[in-house]
C-alpha cells in the first residue's frame, strides 16, 4: 500500500465505490418496487392511448370548429302519412304537384323493423336534409339523412321504427335546411363574448380586493419594520401565518368554500381570488418592504427633507414600481385562474365552459376555449410589456 | 467653525462607536479622517448632521448645539451640510434629475415637492449643478444607468444643491476605481478651494489623504489618535495608527 492510500483511508466517511455498494443495489430493488407498485395504483394503461385517440380527435376537431358565426336559415318541408300496424286508417299517399316538393311511399302500412323506400320530388336541388318519423304520442326520432340530387330528388330506404302500435297515423317528416345572407355572430359568441366581459372584471374585482388589504398587511408583514418590539413581532409571526396558510389552500377550495357561503356565480370566484390575492400580494409586497434600501433614506434626511418628503423621495420610489409590477403580475394569475374558476361554481366563462362540456356540445365550448386563449394569451403580453416598463 | 466637544457614541449592542471625542474643524478646512475600518469614523460624520443620534457630547457648528436641535431646526440645520456616501445612496429607479433635485428639499414647500413639483429655478440650478459635474447629458437616465463614478457625481451634485457650507464625505471613492477617485476627490478640492466649503471626509488610503487633505484626523477605536498635517504622519505614526503589520499601499 503506498504512503498516499495510507493516508486516504484515515480519512473518516470516505465512500467505497458507487457500483460496488451494497447499499445502492438495494436501493435500487427497493425504487423498483415502489415504481411497479405506483404503475398498478395510478391505473396506468398505454394502449388506451392509442383506443382512446378517436374520441380525442372527434373531440378536438369540433373544438376546432367553434360555433363562432352563424348565417340565417332557411327550410323546406313534406310529410306522408304511415300506419303501423295496418288497420281501418287507410292513409292516403301524397298528392303528386308540379312545383310543391311531396314524397311517395313504397306502401301506406306495415310492421316495425319493415323496410320501407322513400322517394321524394320537386326539392330544393343539391340540399341536405333530414328524415324524421313523427308518432302520434312519444317523442319524434331523425332517421336518415336525406341529400336531394341536382333535379332536387332523393330516394332513400328505412326500417319501419319500433313505435307502439296505434290506430292513429304515423307521419314522416322530411326537412331540407339551407344557409341564406351573410354570416353573423351566433348566439354561442354573444355569451361568451358577455361572460368573458364578467371574467376580466371577475379578475380585476379579486385583484383590487387584493391589492387594497394586501398594501396596508404588508408593512404589518414586514420584518424589518416589526422586528422592535415583541408585541409587533406577535403581528408579524400572526400576519405571515395567515398569509401562508390563506396561499397553500388552492384558489378552487376557496371558491368552493365561498359558493356554499354566497351561492354559486361570480361573486363568489370574487371572494375566493381575492382571497388568494390577499395572501399572495401580502407576501410579494411584505418582502419589498424588507428589501429596501436604508441609504437613501439617509441621504435624503441628511438633506433636510421632512418626514413626507422622506416617505415620497426615498421609500416610494423603492416600493411602489415593484408594487405594480405584482399586481399586474397578480391581475395576469387572476384572469388565468378566472376562466376556470367558474369549474368550481365560480362564475365567469368557465361556469358556461363546464356546462358545454358536460353536455358534449364542444363546437360551443370550442367559442368558450378561443377566447380563453386569446384573453389570456393577450394578458400575459400586456402584462410583461407593462412590468418591463415600470421596473 | 465646528467644535465636537466629548462626543460618545455607544450603540444599543453595546458597542462602543467613539469614546470621548473632541476636535475643532476651522472654516475653509479640508479635515481627513483616516483609520481601520470599524474606528468610528462614519459614525463620527452621521453624528454631526444627526443621522446618528450621539450618546453622549456637543456638537456645536456656528455657534449652535447640533445635539440640541429637534424638528424644524434640525432640518433647517441639516440642509446646509451636504451629504456624500460611499454606496451613493441614490434612489435608483428615479431619474438623475430627481435625485439631484432631492437635494433642494430642505429648501422647498413640502407639499409641492410630495407630488413632485420643484420651482423652475431650481431646475435650472440641478442641471448647474450636473453641468459642473460634467453630467448634464445624463440628466433625464435612471440613476442605476450610470456607472460607480457617474453616480458619485450625482450624488456631489445632490449635494452642491444644499448650498453646503459643510460637506461630510463618507469615504466617498471606497467603491471607485484609483482614476475615478481622483477625479471625485478633485471636485471636492474645487468646492473647497474655489467656494470656500468646509470639507470633512473619511478615507481609507493614507496617499489619498495626503494628497488632499489640509489637515489630518486619525481615529483608533473610537478614540483620536492622531490630529495634524499630512506630513507628521511618518512610518512610527502610520503603524500607530494602522497596526503593526500594515503596510502603506500607494494610489496615485
Amino acid at each position: 500500500m503506498s504512503a498516499e492510500e495510507d493516508r486516504r483511508q484515515e480519512i473518516p466517511g470516505r465512500r467505497r465505490g458507487l457500483f460496488s455498494s451494497r447499499r445502492l443495489i438495494l436501493g435500487i430493488v427497493v425504487a423498483v418496487v415502489v415504481y411497479a407498485f405506483a404503475w398498478q395504483i395510478t391505473e396506468i394503461d398505454l394502449k388506451k392511448l392509442v383506443t382512446g385517440a378517436p374520441d380525442m380527435v372527434h373531440i378536438v376537431k369540433q373544438l376546432l370548429q367553434p360555433d363562432l358565426l352563424t348565417r340565417d336559415k332557411e327550410y323546406q318541408r313534406a310529410y306522408a302519412d304511415f300506419q303501423v300496424p295496418c288497420g281501418t286508417a287507410s292513409p292516403q299517399q301524397p298528392a303528386a304537384s308540379e312545383s310543391e316538393p311531396y314524397l311517395v311511399l313504397s306502401y301506406l302500412c306495415g310492421e316495425p323493423g319493415q323496410p320501407l323506400g322513400v322517394e321524394g320530388f320537386n326539392f330544393r336541388p343539391d340540399t341536405k336534409g333530414i328524415l324524421r318519423w313523427i308518432p302520434p304520442v312519444g317523442t319524434r326520432r331523425s332517421l336518415k339523412r336525406i341529400d336531394a340530387d341536382s333535379e332536387g330528388h332523393f330516394a332513400v330506404g328505412i326500417a319501419i321504427p319500433d313505435v307502439p302500435a296505434s290506430e292513429e297515423l304515423q307521419e314522416i317528416e322530411v326537412e331540407l335546411k339551407w344557409d341564406v345572407g351573410l354570416p353573423y355572430p351566433s348566439d354561442t359568441t354573444k355569451i361568451v363574448l358577455s361572460k368573458m366581459v364578467q371574467t376580466i372584471m371577475l379578475a380585476m374585482m379579486a385583484t383590487t380586493v387584493g391589492v387594497f388589504l394586501a398594501v396596508p398587511l404588508s408593512f404589518l408583514a414586514a420584518r424589518n419594520l416589526m422586528s422592535k418590539y415583541r408585541s409587533t413581532m406577535i403581528v408579524y409571526f400572526l400576519i405571515r401565518g395567515v398569509f401562508n396558510i390563506v396561499r397553500s389552500i388552492e384558489p378552487y377550495i376557496w371558491a368552493i368554500i365561498f359558493a356554499v357561503w354566497v351561492g354559486i356565480g361570480p361573486f363568489a370566484g370574487v371572494l375566493a381570488l381575492g382571497m388568494h390575492s390577499i395572501a399572495a400580494l401580502g407576501k410579494l409586497y411584505s418582502e419589498q418592504v424588507e428589501s429596501i434600501d436604508p441609504g437613501p433614506i439617509e441621504a435624503i434626511q441628511a438633506t433636510g427633507a421632512n418626514a413626507l418628503q422622506t416617505i415620497v423621495y426615498a421609500v416610494v420610489p423603492q416600493i411602489v414600481p415593484p408594487y405594480i409590477a405584482f399586481t399586474i403580475y397578480r391581475w395576469d394569475i387572476n384572469v388565468r385562474m378566472s376562466t376556470v374558476i367558474g369549474f368550481v361554481g365560480g362564475g365567469g366563462i368557465g361556469f358556461i365552459l363546464i356546462q358545454w362540456v358536460n353536455l358534449l356540445q364542444y363546437k360551443k365550448a370550442g367559442v368558450a376555449v378561443w377566447a380563453i386563449v386569446i384573453v389570456v394569451w393577450t394578458m400575459d403580453v400586456v402584462s410583461s410589456w407593462v412590468r418591463e416598463k415600470v421596473v | 467653525m465646528l467644535e465636537i466637544q466629548n462626543l460618545t457614541k455607544i450603540y444599543d449592542g453595546g458597542t462602543v462607536a467613539l469614546r470621548n471625542v473632541s476636535m475643532k474643524v476651522k472654516d475653509g478646512e479640508f479635515l481627513v479622517i483616516i483609520g481601520l475600518s470599524g474606528s468610528g469614523k462614519s459614525t463620527l460624520l452621521r453624528c454631526i448632521n444627526r443621522l446618528i443620534e450621539p450618546t453622549e457630547g456637543r456638537i456645536i457648528w456656528d455657534g449652535v448645539d447640533v445635539t440640541q436641535l429637534s424638528g424644524e431646526e434640525l432640518r433647517k440645520t441639516r440642509r446646509h451640510i451636504g451629504m456624500i456616501f460611499q454606496q451613493f445612496n441614490l434612489v435608483r429607479r428615479s431619474s438623475v434629475l430627481t435625485n439631484v433635485l432631492s437635494g433642494r428639499l430642505g429648501y422647498v414647500s413640502p407639499w409641492r415637492s410630495a407630488v413632485g413639483r420643484f420651482p423652475k429655478k431650481d431646475v435650472e440650478k440641478a442641471m448647474g449643478a450636473l453641468r459642473q459635474v460634467g453630467i448634464l447629458d445624463q440628466a433625464y437616465k435612471r440613476a442605476d444607468e450610470l456607472s460607480g463614478g457617474q453616480q458619485q457625481r450625482v450624488g456631489i451634485a445632490r449635494a452642491l444643491m444644499q448650498d453646503p457650507t459643510l460637506i461630510l464625505a463618507d469615504e466617498p471613492v471606497a467603491s471607485l476605481d484609483p482614476a475615478t477617485s481622483h477625479s471625485i476627490l478633485r471636485y471636492l478640492e474645487e468646492l473647497n478651494r474655489e467656494k470656500g466649503v468646509t470639507v470633512l471626509c473619511s478615507l481609507h488610503f493614507l496617499s489619498l489623504a495626503r494628497a488632499y487633505a489640509t489637515r489630518i484626523l486619525a481615529l483608533k477605536d473610537g478614540e483620536v489618535v492622531f490630529e495634524g498635517s499630512p506630513a507628521e504622519i511618518d512610518d512610527a505614526r502610520f503603524k500607530e495608527i494602522y497596526g503593526e503589520d500594515a503596510i502603506q499601499v500607494e494610489i496615485r
